[in-house]
């Protein structure tokens, strides 16, 4: 327990963040398409449809995620290690995705023409918004979120997919990954929390940009069914 | 004006059950011993429970008898007799007619007279719905005092030939809860005016989420989850047992977030000003399963509200999960052996899988 403990600023803010997270569990609670994936009736194609959404927010992640460690100057330099390094793990994740679109029965070409979700738009449009601001603390919020669906790909969507679709993980490899890194990841979000919240000021900030992040997230997922 | 717990009371029916002996009593499906019964068991921790049946099947006490008993054993330790009790709030998953409701057949077999009542259905948090309905209607001056019963006899549901009857091999599902839940009552008399050491109930409130998540915990949906046609939908109810839509599942997939939305309530409570982690000394939480208990601990503990370990109470292990009645059995034993002080504050804590809903109380001890 004692690699958790947080100072009591960043127990606060923590547990501000469990609430958006609980909160944004709800809204994909309510989203159709993650209502079928639960009632188990999801087939192959809303699967690669769910993909083909999905790719361009993992590209973008990784642009913005860059982006924010280079706007923390040298005060900061310790937090932009740890951002870099995570940007360096991640910043080719999209190419794992390609591969099961393909694997799930996809089209290389399909996935990488298709057109932007218009959810990504907005929400990478804001992240990187915040990206260029000076030391920008709150995007641990942002962060938050982004991990903590990693993890409920990977521990619940991944296995109802293939439970659904009749799948052996072949295909799920995307999702299953980020299950693979989670611990190592949290526990590196603990630290950054406790390094970055240190004021009410960035309280209010880091969880404002949670709570944005988290709406925009759905707004993606609202948006995969959503033919225009 | 302030409502206070005066008195509590209990009824858990025959001799405690072990593990061992829970099998030879419910029956072997198929002529099989289980294979989950073990792992089942050994998650929830649970090492006694009760049942109100016997191994032949009969029913020994109606889930009637038993909240009259659990009522009955509560007034015994109050300053007023039947003759005075104004309310009765009745809780339970399941009565044992289909209509009229259960405090109707409750109230009867009590003999009230003339009393106001008030039925409260659900699974494990019914019994706080039933509490708060009581609570609200002495606050609001309309009663001096109500007494509120939860009853559970689920064991019915666990008999070998009613899974026998649903024909085909059980799912986990299906036997999960077989495992979990047992019998007994549980009864609270409250009045406006405190007497001698009592809880003062502060206040009581619930979340509930059932439009972000599906259903957890069900009876009335038969085997294959597409849930087009409940039990009442068959031309009769042989094909609706037969389909299995009469059988008690836990989907176990949805379990893990009962443990987020008991946390996310207990956040709200904070950041509302209800509860204020540091002072609270006792902790009552009708967690369904040791598992949870882990699971709990560990997220409040992270977020810096954690309540040490020593603070929290439960008779789950020896008494089993009744569902709504667990809450009213633990706060009764509670009273009865634990040590606590005037000026004290419990907090009462029921998180409910059916389809989330999650109640919670606080209390302060006071002393007319």
């Amino acid at each position: 327990m004692t690699e958790h403990l947080l100072s009591p600023q960043g127990q606060q803010c923590l547990q501000a963040l469990m609430r958006v997270w609980f909160e944004f569990e709800r809204q994909l609670g309510r989203v159709p398409l993650l209502q079928r994936l639960e009632r188990g009736q999801f087939s192959k194609a809303d699967y690669c449809q769910l993909l083909q959404h999905w790719r361009q927010q993992v590209i973008e992640g990784s642009r913005w995620i860059s982006r924010c460690a280079s706007s923390f100057d040298r005060d900061y330099s310790d937090v932009r290690s740890t951002i870099i390094g995570h940007a360096r793990e991640e910043h080719r994740d999209y190419e794992m995705l390609e591969r099961d679109y393909v694997a799930a029965g996809g089209s290389l070409s399909d996935i990488q023409n298709a057109p932007r979700n218009i959810g990504t738009e907005a929400l990478h449009g804001f992240l990187m918004y915040r990206a260029s601001q000076p030391n920008p603390v709150d995007l641990i919020g942002a962060m938050w979120i982004i991990e903590g669906l990693g993890q409920k790909m990977a521990n619940s969507w991944a296995a109802q997919i293939d439970k659904t679709t009749g799948g052996d993980g072949s295909y799920t490899r995307f999702m299953r990954y980020h299950g693979a890194n989670d611990d190592g990841h949290m526990q590196k979000l603990y630290q950054l929390i406790d390094r970055l919240c240190q004021s009410p000021a960035q309280l209010t900030a880091i969880v404002r940009t949670a709570r944005v992040t988290a709406r925009l997230y759905c707004l993606q997922l609202e948006e995969v069914e959503h033919e225009y | 004006m302030s409502v206070y717990i005066n008195s509590t009371g209990h009824f858990l029916p025959g001799p405690p059950v072990s593990n061992d002996e829970m099998e030879p009593l419910l029956g072997l499906v198929h002529g099989k011993p289980s294979r989950l019964k073990r792992r089942i068991l050994q998650s929830n921790g649970i090492h006694t429970r009760h049942y109100a049946i016997d191994a032949s099947h009969n029913t020994l006490f109606s889930n009637a008898e038993m909240a009259a008993k659990a009522a009955e054993h509560c007034l015994t330790g109050s300053f007023i007799g039947k003759r005075q009790i104004k309310m009765l709030s009745a809780a339970t998953s399941q009565g044992d007619m289909v209509l009229p409701g259960f405090g109707s057949m409750l109230q009867a077999e009590l003999g009230l007279n003339d009393i106001e009542l008030h039925n409260s259905h659900g699974i494990c948090s019914a019994s706080m719905m039933a509490l708060k309905a009581a609570f609200i209607n002495l606050k609001a001056g309309e009663q001096p005092n109500a007494l509120v019963v939860a009853s559970e006899l689920t064991s019915r549901l666990f008999k070998a030939s009613r899974y026998e009857a649903a024909g085909t091999e059980l799912d986990f599902n299906a036997e999960f809860l077989r495992w979990m839940l047992s019998d007994g009552a549980g009864a609270m008399l409250l009045e406006t005016q405190p007497r001698g050491r009592c809880f003062r109930i502060d206040w009581i409130r619930s979340f509930s989420h059932a439009d972000a998540y599906p259903v957890c915990m069900s009876v009335g949906y038969p085997t294959d989850s597409n849930h087009s046609q409940s039990w009442q939908d068959y031309a009769t109810y042989a094909e609706a047992e037969a389909a299995g839509a009469l059988l008690i599942r836990q989907d176990v997939r949805l379990l893990e977030n009962i443990v987020k939305l008991g946390v996310d309530g207990y956040l709200r409570l904070i950041a509302e000003g209800r509860v204020q982690p540091d002072k609270v000394d006792h902790v009552l939480c009708h967690y369904s399963s040791h598992y949870f208990r882990g699971k709990i601990f560990d997220m409040l503990q992270r977020a810096g509200v954690g309540i040490a370990e020593h603070k929290w109470y439960s008779n789950l292990y020896s008494r089993g999960n009744t569902g709504c009645a667990s809450i009213f059995i633990m706060l009764d034993e509670f009273r009865r052996t634990q040590n606590y002080k005037t000026g004290d504050t419990i907090i009462c804590m029921v998180p409910e899988s059916g389809r989330f809903n999650n109640a919670y109380m606080q209390l302060t001890v006071v002393e007319a």
